[in-house]
């Protein structure tokens, strides 16, 4: 049974889902603050793009985890 | 991996051991390029400095300046915040110029009949079981785990110091804000700062390079899907450095800036 290759897409499905919802949570309320304000839209893009490098940090630990585990496939 | 020609995975770190400790001499030597880059940078920015008339890297590097203050503003009180603009400069155009190393090449180098090398005498260790014995000598020097971790780290460390140093009760207290049974969830935490801040840096840079791997594995069909990746990787590598810089000022300013008490 090729357990390793199982484990590694289990490991990164979970992890692309939690990355897409978080994001899309993300910046739909970016979307929705610059429309309420058009004044602030540097300022709230910016915060978008911090809160993506935070919100991918666990779902791209998780894909070198899936690496590693790929590699342990017999 | 059978199969997968040429594949990031496959390629073996040039690894040798003085006194029993391990060195990695690709991710030694990509570091010191990437110091010497922008060092280089910096220093060819500073020559002939003018108010009225700059040249252009002068104006870039004003720019770059201006940028981390912003960040430091955003971050904390700029106020008391602005020493640290020299460590947010240093950070974030280190680690910028690390994160665009590894992607325009690679460098491999082959055994022939799979005779290992030596450097300094010392032979390269080989782990596990190759086929065929390649290194890889070019890379981002923050596709490496030791090298992200200690900077990470490094910065941790500081803001704890400078909590120590600037805001002795307040940052004791804060272990048992807002209540004392929160003391768990705090240290755990204090623990997981350095973690992720250094996890999250290695784990973009590497995971990048180890899709431009197998994509180059795909031979010429995936020239458009390389492009798009580059592009991509470049994207991602800007922001990894700025959540990085823009972290280690929230860090240190929850640590050591307190005055509203």
């Amino acid at each position: 049974m090729v357990y390793g290759l199982l484990a590694a897409a289990i490991v990164f499905g979970l992890g692309a889902f939690g990355a897409s919802i978080g994001n899309g949570m993300i910046f739909s309320k970016t979307i929705e603050g610059i429309s309420r304000q058009p004044e602030l839209r540097g300022s709230l893009q910016t915060t978008a793009f911090i809160g993506v490098g935070l919100v991918e940090a666990l779902p791209i630990i998780s894909l070198v985890l899936a690496f590693i585990l790929m590699g342990q496939a017999e | 991996m059978k199969g997968v020609k040429s594949s990031n995975m496959d390629h073996l770190v040039p690894i040798i051991k003085i006194f029993g400790i391990e060195f990695d001499l690709a991710a030694i030597l990509m570091v010191v390029l990437s110091s010497i880059i922008v060092f280089v940078l910096a220093r060819l920015a500073v020559r002939n400095l003018s108010v009225e008339n700059p040249g252009k890297l002068q104006n870039f590097l004003e720019w770059v300046v201006e940028f981390v203050q912003s960040i430091i503003g955003m971050a904390t009180d700029f106020k008391r915040g602005r020493v640290y603009t020299g460590l947010g400069l240093a950070l974030i155009m280190y680690i910028f110029v690390s994160n665009m190393l590894g992607l325009p090449f690679g460098i491999v180098s082959e055994a022939h009949d799979n005779q290992i090398p030596k450097v300094f005498g010392q032979e390269l260790i080989v782990k596990g079981e190759h086929e065929h014995l390649a290194w890889l000598w070019w890379k981002s020097p923050t596709a490496d785990m030791a090298m992200t971790m200690a900077l990470a780290l490094t910065v941790i460390v500081l803001s704890h110091i400078q909590g120590v140093r600037h805001n002795r009760k307040h940052y004791l207290k804060h272990y048992f804000e807002p209540w004392p049974f929160f003391l768990p969830i705090n240290l755990i935490e204090t623990a997981a700062k350095p973690l992720t801040l250094g996890l999250r840096l290695y784990g973009n840079i590497y995971a990048g390079e180890v899709m431009i791997g197998i994509i180059l594995g795909m031979g010429w069909v995936g020239i458009p899907a390389l492009m798009v990746w580059q592009g991509f990787s470049i994207f991602v590598g800007a922001i990894q450095a700025f959540v990085f810089t823009m972290l280690t000022m929230v860090y240190i300013g929850q640590a050591s800036i307190h005055d509203e008490h």
